[in-house]
């Protein structure tokens, strides 16, 4: 069997068993155990499996992702969520469609200190949803505009998966980190419009609260001010390398900690919640990361990759119509897969790739900007049918809007969605003049 | 446990034994505390640094040696509640029964993996231990760490195993 034809066969065993209810990680690992053993024979796999979980699990670049899990436990436990919103209101409130767009710029903010989609989306969702309700905003407006905002969570840093994403191609964490901060801004001005846009269509969907006072503003600051010291101190510390990525996430852990305790009233019983919570999300993340490690050593077996990405590079298309190849199956997977695992296993395949396509930047360049995308692709799939797992979410938590209507409330952040995407693609220098700037 | 919802793509819920559960639980809280302590050992020694200019000794592979046993803490509770995400979309329709009875052979795949990985890591401990591997700055045997990831990986296996029986319960009722 020739090298690509293994992979492929691999690959599509991979599918097989995922699409049979086999957890993705469990069916990585299954397929590269069996694709290593049967490339390199039995000795060298039982060498392998000697040591190659203890120094997955003990790489210090690696310990970075627990430590940010952790940080979004206690910020999900601080009740900053509550303190973001009510400042968010404050100054939106009493625009038309104002407390949707406080749900975004509430969502922008606590994705500042989480790394998670799901998380932000649900913990926003306790406190806006009411809220928006309360002022008769439809269900379609309010549960659409806290799925999307979720999903603010993954772009704005720090993120779990941009951290993934600057390992896996020997990226710094800093730099992927600033890359991101203004498509994340564009992100959460986009969906800002939408709010506007559709709110012009249908006035009855979102009314207007009454406006804030000065002093109620004033206390909106006073509350989230450790919030933004946090990020800074996180996002800042890295990036001018007073730190390491683990050093920043652990400061970022303890002052959020520090935080859940003084003012979300964390206590013993809530403290065994969020390393609960901790431990089953850096599980998750870690089983996936050892199944496609497993999986990647046995296509680099196959030397699969290499060959595939240099017939594509030779193939003489234009770089443009395989980056947008590559988005396109990152959108339709997306619909049905979490978009961790996607990234983990793909990213190895396909940065090379990239990495050997000329667009008239530079290779590092090249690999931040693809990352951007990437991520910004995936996390469309979050809000996307049939499985976008966001709207499911805030869905669960409004029984009496039914799910249809929640997809149809997600539809205008979809399309701006789209438009971000195409300017994100057509101009390169959104992803990447701030890392030029601060470098 | 609202939290621990969110995170699968609708798993089915599966009967364990309650002894199982409670090891698992505080297994992941055991982990926890020592990546607490991982955390604050980073923060006390990044202050240093600031402070008197030199970090505390060994804290990058104090990171290292606790992050491999607490991660590997952290992996049966996954398991137990779980976490382990799968895709849902190809099966959704097939009915709760046919959908255990999948999630039971999932089980079983991972069973198996578990098994040949804490078989292979016991042979990995031993070889570390012969040859005396230690750290860098501490000199700490490097052993002692992977040998704490067995009883982990040894509970694992034990959980995924209950995990199947339970699955295969569900299937039959």
């Amino acid at each position: 069997m020739t090298g690509i034809a293994a992979g492929l066969t691999g690959f599509a065993v991979l599918l097989g068993l995922m699409a049979q209810r086999v957890p993705i990680a469990v069916a990585m690992l299954a397929t590269g155990i069996s694709g290593y053993w049967l490339m390199n024979g039995t000795l060298p796999l039982l060498a392998y499996l000697k040591t190659n979980t203890f120094y997955q699990f003990s790489t210090y670049s690696l310990s970075v992702i627990p430590l940010f899990v952790l940080m979004g436990e206690f910020a999900t436990h601080a009740g900053m969520s509550r303190a973001l919103y009510r400042a968010a209101a404050a100054f939106l409130g009493h625009r038309r469609g104002g407390l949707a767009m406080a749900t975004i710029g509430g969502s922008a903010a606590f994705g500042a200190i989480c790394g998670s989609s799901l998380a932000t989306a649900a913990t926003m969702g306790q406190v806006a949803l009411p809220e928006m309700r309360r002022y008769g905003y439809s269900g379609a407006l309010s549960t659409g505009s806290v799925a999307a905002g979720g999903t603010l969570g993954i772009l704005i840093p720090p993120s779990v998966i941009l951290v993934l994403y600057a390992l896996m191609t020997e990226l710094s964490i800093g730099d992927m980190f600033v890359a991101a901060m203004v498509p994340g801004i564009l992100a959460a001005l986009g969906y800002m419009l939408a709010i506007a846009w559709f709110v012009r269509r249908h006035p009855e969907a979102g009314p207007a609260a009454e406006r804030a006072t000065t002093s109620e503003k004033l206390t909106a600051i006073r509350e989230t001010w450790s919030i933004a010291l946090i990020f800074l101190l996180v996002i800042v510390g890295m990036y001018r390398g007073w730190f390491t990525p683990t050093e920043a996430a652990a400061i970022g852990a303890f002052g959020t900690f520090v935080l859940a305790v003084l003012h979300g009233g964390l206590r013993m019983k809530g403290l065994v919640e969020c390393l609960q919570g901790t431990a089953r999300t850096t599980a998750m993340i870690f089983l996936i990361m050892l199944g496609a490690e497993m999986f990647n050593a046995f296509l680099s077996a196959t030397q699969a990759p290499m060959l595939a990405a240099q017939m594509i590079v030779e193939s003489g298309l234009s770089p443009m119509l395989i980056l947008l190849a590559i988005l396109l199956l990152y959108l339709a997977m997306g619909c049905v897969m979490d978009s961790m695992s996607m990234l983990l296993l793909t990213i190895p395949i396909f940065y090379p790739i990239i990495a050997g396509l000329d667009f008239g930047m530079s290779r590092e360049d090249t690999l931040i900007w693809f990352g951007i995308l990437a991520v910004v692709v995936v996390e469309v799939g979050l809000i996307t049918p049939p499985v976008g797992m966001n709207v499911f979410v805030i869905n669960g938590m409004a029984r009496d809007v039914p799910m249809v209507e929640s997809f149809r409330g997600v539809m205008p952040f979809l399309l701006s969605d789209f438009i971000r995407i195409a300017l994100l693609i057509a101009v390169p220098w959104i992803s990447l003049f701030l890392v030029r700037l601060l470098g | 446990m609202a939290e621990a919802e969110l995170l699968t793509e609708q798993p089915h819920k599966v009967p364990v034994p309650g002894w199982l559960l409670v090891l698992c639980r505080w297994l992941a809280v055991f982990g926890g505390l020592v990546l607490m302590a991982v955390m604050l050992m980073t923060v006390a020694s990044v202050v240093k640094r600031g402070v008197f200019g030199a970090p505390i000794p060994g804290d990058y592979e104090m990171v290292e040696l606790g992050s491999a046993v607490l991660i590997a803490c952290f992996l049966p509770w996954c398991q137990i509640t779980g976490g382990n995400v799968l895709v849902d979309f190809f099966t959704m329709k097939a009915g709760p029964r046919f959908n255990h009875l999948l999630e039971a052979m999932g089980d079983l795949i991972y069973l198996l993996i578990g098994v040949l990985i804490l078989w292979r890591m016991w042979h990995g401990v031993a070889e570390l231990h012969g040859y005396a591997e230690q750290s860098m700055v501490l000199r700490l045997p490097i052993w002692i760490s992977a040998a704490l990831m067995l009883p982990a990986f040894a509970v694992l296996v034990v959980t995924t195993f209950f995990t199947m029986i339970g699955h295969l319960k569900e299937a039959r009722a």
